[in-house]
């Protein structure tokens, strides 16, 4: 069984146990006579008065939600949780962020939530929406009137029905910003990659993240790729067209991968342009296929000689469809191979 | 191939000895946390228990209360979090390899720990591969390190290498004696001494039981070596070393390890392969290996365990 639930367990029982504790301390105190005598009878006249039945419906007294190290402690107390729960939030998850759990604990689903869920449903599928809230619960906190505003301007820059759906699922993030930040960051986008109206609206409606994105790793992958990889401002676009998380991934990994592909395995850059996946693939799935086929003499990749082995081969598949397809051996001579490494 | 019923009863299984293949410029840290991490992923898709029901009692404490049984919220999986997490389970590693070197690792899970810690105790031997380039000498002794003189290399010969190799073998047959603990010209240990190779009682000195160039095509060679207590950049300096007396330089290009004790490359799992069944497999190959060989985990005499 998990450690971790264990934990979780033991802090609801020490929390109750205290709870008790401290029952019983008030019941003691308040028996404040100086006279011990007194206090002796008092006790047991107390301890009469509990074991006395009590007419009085004491249903509605309850204790208040003790402290917890995490949401579970409170879901059997709390509708809103269970309902949450019911939705697929992963509630494990959003207390991680111990201000944004606590913001949640404050929201009530039928005076808070419900507007907000009505209206995102629109956007979002219903068996998505634990997966949107798990990643923004702070949502909750927008004014409903902004979030319609927010989508209203993605209507009148002629974002199409279908693109405001799947930008506002993708990036649940999207909405937390204001349509003046927005409107900038396009606009930043467009200006810095020369897009057109119908180019940056692919592009954010492709990768919605990218646009609500660090700038600053933006602009740091913007200087590798331009300068230091060395792609010219058109590449640059065609790049960011089709594989826009570029400019989201790790810039250290990003030049790695660049200079094994580029200065080892001697591939131009209009190489990499016709397949930029291959600089989001990791690079010792690259590294090993290229050196098995190297080591086989099979290390062929201009399309112009024979025996060419397509790039695509080196990121593309399970281990077995590459010696099959293209190695043209077993899977165990490639595990073997791997062995020497 | 292995299947489990449920994720509690592979989890119970998962104590023992596993056999990884360590790729180079990956730290065992991060191999810990990898294997670690897949195995909670593994655990937490197989089928999970029954959620567990809570007695609640409702209604006005004046009249007869309902005893009802519910499902127990906070021990849903999206309230109490996955039920394994990477804190579950307990891996250390058997012998150290280094960021650089690549090859058979041990790792000891949950009460595996212990045996890991008992087969560094009985000093197992390591077999490597090094590989070594002639002509160019690096700050560090290997090749990510700045070059600090290049030289020619024309007159290494196979012959010159190998007793260059062998002289220093020899030379460390009288480490292993030092290390045994005993007084070199005691009764006692002629007698350890007629048995073959020992074992070296502490873990304070490297010891080289066995050197051999396997490959040799200038400037590339590989070394093969068979010792204890060596640790990465020992063996780097070994190469640099080996430059000096041929008179000329060189550094190493890749340190492999392709056995420990009587675990072998063979037996190694691939990154790929990092996954709950495969791993299963290789608890139990690796938990025969043992059984088999009893003087491994904890020796009888002081006689070296090959």
């Amino acid at each position: 069984m998990a450690l971790g639930y264990h934990i979780k367990h033991n802090v609801i029982l020490y929390l109750y146990l205290r709870f008790s504790n401290q029952l019983r301390t008030y019941t003691y105190n308040s028996v404040s006579i100086s006279n011990e005598n007194k206090r002796i009878r008092n006790l047991t006249n107390q301890e009469d008065a509990i074991i006395n039945s009590c007419v009085e419906d004491l249903s509605t007294v309850a204790p208040y939600f003790p402290k917890s190290f995490n949401l579970a402690a409170y879901t059997n107390g709390s509708e809103t949780l269970q309902k949450l729960i019911k939705l697929n939030v992963d509630l494990s998850k959003i207390e991680k962020k111990p201000h944004v759990a606590e913001k949640l604990l404050q929201l009530d689903i039928n005076s808070n939530m419900n507007g907000h869920i009505l209206f995102l449903s629109d956007f979002v599928k219903m068996e998505n929406m634990g997966i949107f809230i798990t990643k923004n619960p702070m949502i909750f906190y927008q004014n409903i009137d902004d979030l319609k505003v927010r989508v209203n301007y993605l209507m009148s820059k002629r974002f199409s029905d279908e693109q405001i759906k799947y930008i506002i699922w993708k990036n649940p993030f999207w909405l937390m910003f204001s349509t003046v930040r927005i409107d900038r960051r396009l606009g930043y986008f467009q200006e810095k990659f020369k897009l057109t109206g119908e180019e940056i609206r692919n592009l954010a409606s492709k990768k919605p993240s990218l646009i609500t994105y660090n700038l600053k790793h933006v602009l740091c992958n913007l200087f590798i790729i331009k300068e230091e990889m060395g792609f010219q401002d058109h590449e640059m676009k065609h790049l960011i067209m089709n594989k826009p998380k570029l400019w989201m991934i790790n810039d250290k990994a990003l030049l790695q991968r660049f200079d094994y592909i580029h200065n080892v395995m001697n591939i131009s850059h209009a190489r990499i342009l016709k397949e930029p996946e291959i600089l989001l693939c990791r690079n010792f799935r690259i590294k090993q296929r290229h050196l098995f086929l190297q080591n086989r003499g099979r290390a062929q990749y201009d399309p112009l000689k024979e025996n060419f082995i397509p790039l695509k081969a080196l990121f593309e598949g399970t281990d077995t469809e590459f010696c099959k397809k293209y190695a043209k051996c077993n899977a165990t001579d490639f595990n073997d191979f791997l062995k020497t490494l | 191939m292995v299947y489990f019923r449920d994720a509690a009863t592979a989890f119970k299984s998962l104590n023992g000895l596993l056999c990884v293949y360590k790729p180079a410029c990956v730290s065992i840290k991060q191999v810990q946390k990898t294997i670690k991490t897949n195995l909670c992923r593994d655990l937490n898709a197989l089928p999970d228990r029954p959620l567990e029901q809570r007695v609640e009692i409702v209604g006005p404490t004046n009249e007869p209360m309902e005893v009802k049984l519910v499902p127990n919220y906070a021990d849903h999986p999206l309230a109490c979090g996955p039920r394994y997490i990477n804190e579950d389970f307990r891996c250390s590693w058997g012998i150290h390899l280094g960021l650089f070197t690549s090859g058979v690792l041990l790792l000891g899970i949950n009460d595996g720990t212990r045996l890991t810690y008992q087969l560094n105790t009985a000093r197992i031997t390591r077999a490597y591969k090094i590989h070594g380039q002639l002509g160019k000498a690096t700050d560090t002794y290997f090749w990510n390190g700045r070059t600090m003189e290049r030289t020619t290399f024309g007159h290494v010969t196979r012959e010159k290498i190998d007793s260059v190799v062998a002289h220093m073998q020899a030379a460390h047959q009288k480490t292993m004696f030092e290390l045994s603990g005993l007084h070199m010209e005691s009764e006692t240990m002629y007698e350890l001494a007629t048995q073959g190779p020992i074992r070296p009682a502490n873990n304070k000195l490297p010891v080289i039981y066995g050197i051999k160039c396997v490959y040799f095509d200038p400037p590339n060679f590989t070394l093969e070596i068979q010792s204890v207590n060596e640790y990465e950049k020992y063996l780097w300096t070994l190469v640099h070393d080996l430059g000096v007396q041929l008179k000329t330089s060189a550094h190493c290009t890749g340190v492999q390890c392709i056995r420990q004790g009587k675990f072998n490359v063979d037996l190694a799992l691939l990154r790929k392969h990092w996954q709950l069944e495969h791993i299963a497999v290789n608890m139990d190959r690796c938990r025969e290996i043992l059984e088999e060989n009893e003087g491994l985990v904890r020796p009888k005499s002081a006689k070296l365990n090959l």
